[in-house]
């Protein structure tokens, strides 16, 4: 195997496994989301302020899963 | 006009439909070569009173500023003088709707003394995002633009000078009017494969040559020897196979030939089915005249050979990728990040602006490190709020980028896989655009509405406690 | 360098967002944001208004409704009082018309009661003279002949015997008066000795005895005793 496409395979298996992270942001953004629905069914006058929190708090939950974006693109894009 | 129509649009959609299958099944569909930079255009192409080169992402920026313009002439122009109370209806109508609803939905979040900045920015925000994501729903954006030479300059250290390296690419496909496209069912074979390839084909024609000569040999051998044994007598028969042998030796040289040249025919009929399957085919026309190799330094520019037809071999040194026209702003991080870098300024700004100095407490909170046995905790948790500030620019701006760049791959993806029907994926594009622009106007409304208030209470409660 | 240029960020690139997010931001807020917000606002405060207004004038409707009921009621109860009035003053005029009939009936009365006073005065002067003649025949029929059932069989007898010729086989009906009531057979007697298809039997004590028939060809009076 050439040293280029040995390091492709390195950079796409990198960028891969870079990607799991992004599973715990998915759950994270699940939970919150559940937890703000069933908030709401229960306690629909406070509609607003929760819909605020829980955006809040999947944004921050997300947050996690772009570190994770981010250094796969690094990864695919800027180590060369 | 309204009338003409009804009825009649399903049938337009059909043959429109009918269209995209006739075109899906005769050209065949390609993958743009796929970058997170936006692609820049040829020499030449320079962004106007500057010396930067034009991207295809700058290129959809400029056209959703112009749609905004556009937009704000026209409800401007639609808009009711005060007094007038009767709505235009059409697409105002819509916007107005829109607005107050949106209005009271940021009046919910963040209806205090910094309303209209807030919702300002929150509006402006919303609009430019959106309009840029949904423009990756537009049929050209990502699929029509230049066939460009997919090559990449390296400097060698050894030799001190720039390479050029072949990368990925496809070979070019004669299409419809004389238009070029990047052939996606050919793979690119660069020169040194091909020239390899053509010398295996030459050794093998060469051993097979020499396979058919050893065999005209041993053929000749036992002729000469069933001559011998069998009628050795005969003296004429001796004179016509002096004959003979020398008429054989010429039939010798001929089946080595046919023999060398069957195998180069095979060679050729292999290129040439190759070239019947789409690839080299017709006459690419560049849309410039000379290819080139990208490079920082304009000075240190390599200039390719570029002949317009691509069946020479000149044209064969290099790959080819489409370099679209227009790609998607949001696919830029010069967008997403200066909106972010923007979001990130307001944040503070606002901050500053209805706390005053006191706003720094937020970041730098040494009021209670030594009254309290838990100040540390207070500086430590101050400055985790500094670096997650500066850690929103980040998730602001890859946030959009993310989504926007993941949506736009799984759209054309989509395309190249079924060419026919890749309108799920348009519709949940469409839904990311809009979730997606509301999360980033929504997220900047929400912190620069908790920038404005006080974290002091919590101060307060610490030292009513204390005492 | 390398990294950003990797990466596709171009500062210069970015200044020129920068600067296109300014002038969009002011040209959207210019624009749009603050005269559409102006315009809402004062549709808000119209509808407002408005609706205050149908409020204020859903009111005024209910004190009107309210005023109008009490008018209503006013002038039901008024007309109430009139007809009662009416009714009351009706009552008078029908107990003062009757009042008044009755008294015309009872003149009437009295009146015709006089009238038959006198006219049974009258008749009662008459029937004296009657009962005046009556008494005198009887009286002097008891006086004269005394009358007994003999006699009047011999009347009777004799009568038939006597029947003129004229007065047998008589037709049609005839009458027969006596002075005294005949018995069945008697008069089974007479008619089968007259002939007569029916007879009509009248007493008249006026005649005093005997029998007179009468039929449509003349009058017979036999044995007749009377004045």
């Amino acid at each position: 195997m050439d040293p280029q496409s040995t390091i492709l395979l390195g950079k796409a298996i990198g960028a891969g496994l870079a990607m799991i992270g992004a599973a715990g942001g998915g759950i994270g953004i699940g939970l919150s989301v559940g937890g703000a629905v069933m908030a709401m069914g229960r306690n629909p006058d406070h509609t607003p302020t929760i819909q605020t929190n829980m955006i809040l708090g999947v944004a921050f939950a997300e947050a996690v899963a772009i570190y994770a974006l981010v250094v796969s693109l690094i990864i695919l894009f800027v180590l060369s | 006009m309204n009338s003409f129509w009804n009825g009649k649009r399903r049938f337009v959609a059909l043959l429109m439909f009918l269209a995209g299958v006739f075109v899906a099944l005769r050209v065949p569909p390609v993958i743009p070569f796929i970058q997170l930079p936006g692609e820049k255009f040829p020499e030449g192409f320079n962004i106007p009173f500057t010396d930067i080169r034009m991207t295809n992402t700058f290129v959809a920026a400029v056209i959703v500023w112009l749609l905004l313009l556009l937009f704000v002439v026209y409800i401007a122009r639609r808009r009711p003088s005060d007094g007038n109370e009767v709505p235009p209806g059409g697409f105002y109508n819509m916007f107005e709707a829109l607005f107050e609803g949106l209005m009271g939905f940021v009046g919910g979040i963040a209806g205090g003394r910094h309303f209209r900045l807030i919702f300002n920015m929150f509006m402006t925000i919303f609009l430019i995002v959106l309009i840029a994501n949904w423009m990756e729903l537009l049929p050209g954006v990502d699929t029509i633009g230049f066939i460009h030479p997919h090559v990449k300059e390296k400097f060698d250290a050894d030799s001190g000078e720039y390479k050029v390296i072949t990368t990925d690419g496809f070979e070019i496909y004669q299409g419809f009017l004389g238009i070029s496209y990047v052939n996606g069912q050919c793979d690119w074979i660069s020169p040194a494969d091909e020239a390899a390839a053509d010398e295996v084909a030459l050794a093998q024609a060469e051993v097979a040559a020499t396979a058919a000569q050893q065999a005209q040999i041993e053929d000749a051998a036992y002729v000469r020897y069933q001559a011998k044994h069998g009628d050795h007598g005969d003296e004429g028969a001796n004179d016509g196979h002096g004959d003979d042998d020398h008429a054989e030796d010429q039939g010798d040289t001929d089946a080595v030939a046919a023999a060398r040249q069957d195998a180069l025919d095979a060679r050729t009929a292999e290129k040439e089915a190759r070239r019947d399957r789409g690839c080299y085919t017709g006459v690419a026309t560049s849309s410039w005249e000379d290819g080139y190799v990208e490079s920082d330094e304009t000075d240190k520019k390599k200039l390719i050979p570029l002949h317009p037809d691509p069946r020479s071999e000149d044209a064969k040194l290099v790959p080819w990728v489409v370099l679209p026209f227009v790609r998607v702003a949001s696919t830029d991080l010069n967008m997403t990040l200066t909106l972010g870098l923007i979001s990130f300024v307001m944040i503070q700004y606002i901050g500053f602006k209805a706390l005053g100095i006191g706003y720094l407490t937020k970041f730098f909170n040494f009021g209670t490190l030594f009254k309290s046995p838990l100040g540390g905790i207070d500086v430590a948790v101050g400055l985790l709020e500094l670096i997650g500030d500066f850690a929103k620019i980040l998730s602001f701006s890859f946030r959009l980028l993310g989504n926007i760049f993941a949506g736009s791959i799984v759209l054309f993806v989509m395309s190249f896989l079924v060419p026919i029907l890749p309108w799920p994926f348009f519709i949940l594009e469409f839904f990311v655009g809009v979730i997606q622009a509301l999360v980033f106007a929504l997220l900047t409304a929400i912190f620069m509405n908790l920038a404005t208030v006080s974290h002091h209470h919590d101060d307060d409660h610490d030292h009513a406690e204390a005492h | 360098m390398s990294v950003l240029d990797n990466l596709g960020i171009n500062p210069g690139l970015m200044l020129i967002w920068l600067i296109a997010f300014i002038v969009l931001y002011v040209l959207l807020t210019r624009f749009i944001y603050d005269p559409l917000t102006n315009v809402l606002n004062e549709r808000r405060n119209r509808i407002a208004k408005g609706l205050e207004d149908a409020a204020a004038a859903a009111r005024a409707r209910e004190n009107a409704e309210a005023e109008a009921d009490k008018i209503l009621a006013q002038a039901r109860s008024e007309a109430q009082k009139v007809i009662d009035e009416a009714r009351g003053r009706g009552e008078e005029v029908a107990s003062s018309i009757e009042q008044d009939a009755r008294q015309e009936a009872a003149k009437i009365q009295y009146d015709a009661q006089n009238e038959a006073v006198a006219i049974r005065n009258q008749e009662l002067g008459n029937l004296r003279e009657q009962v005046l003649n009556i008494s005198v025949a009887v009286a002097s029929r008891i006086l004269d002949e005394s009358i007994s059932k003999t006699k009047q069989k011999t009347l009777v007898n004799s009568f038939i015997a006597d029947l003129p010729e004229g007065a047998k086989g008589l037709s049609g009906s005839v009458e027969v008066v006596s002075a005294m009531p005949l018995t069945e057979a008697e008069q089974k007697k007479v008619k089968a000795e007259i002939g007569a298809d029916e007879a009509d039997f009248t007493v008249d004590p006026s005649i005093l005895g005997g029998l007179i028939v009468r039929w449509s060809g003349g009058m017979l009076m036999a044995a007749s005793a009377r004045s």
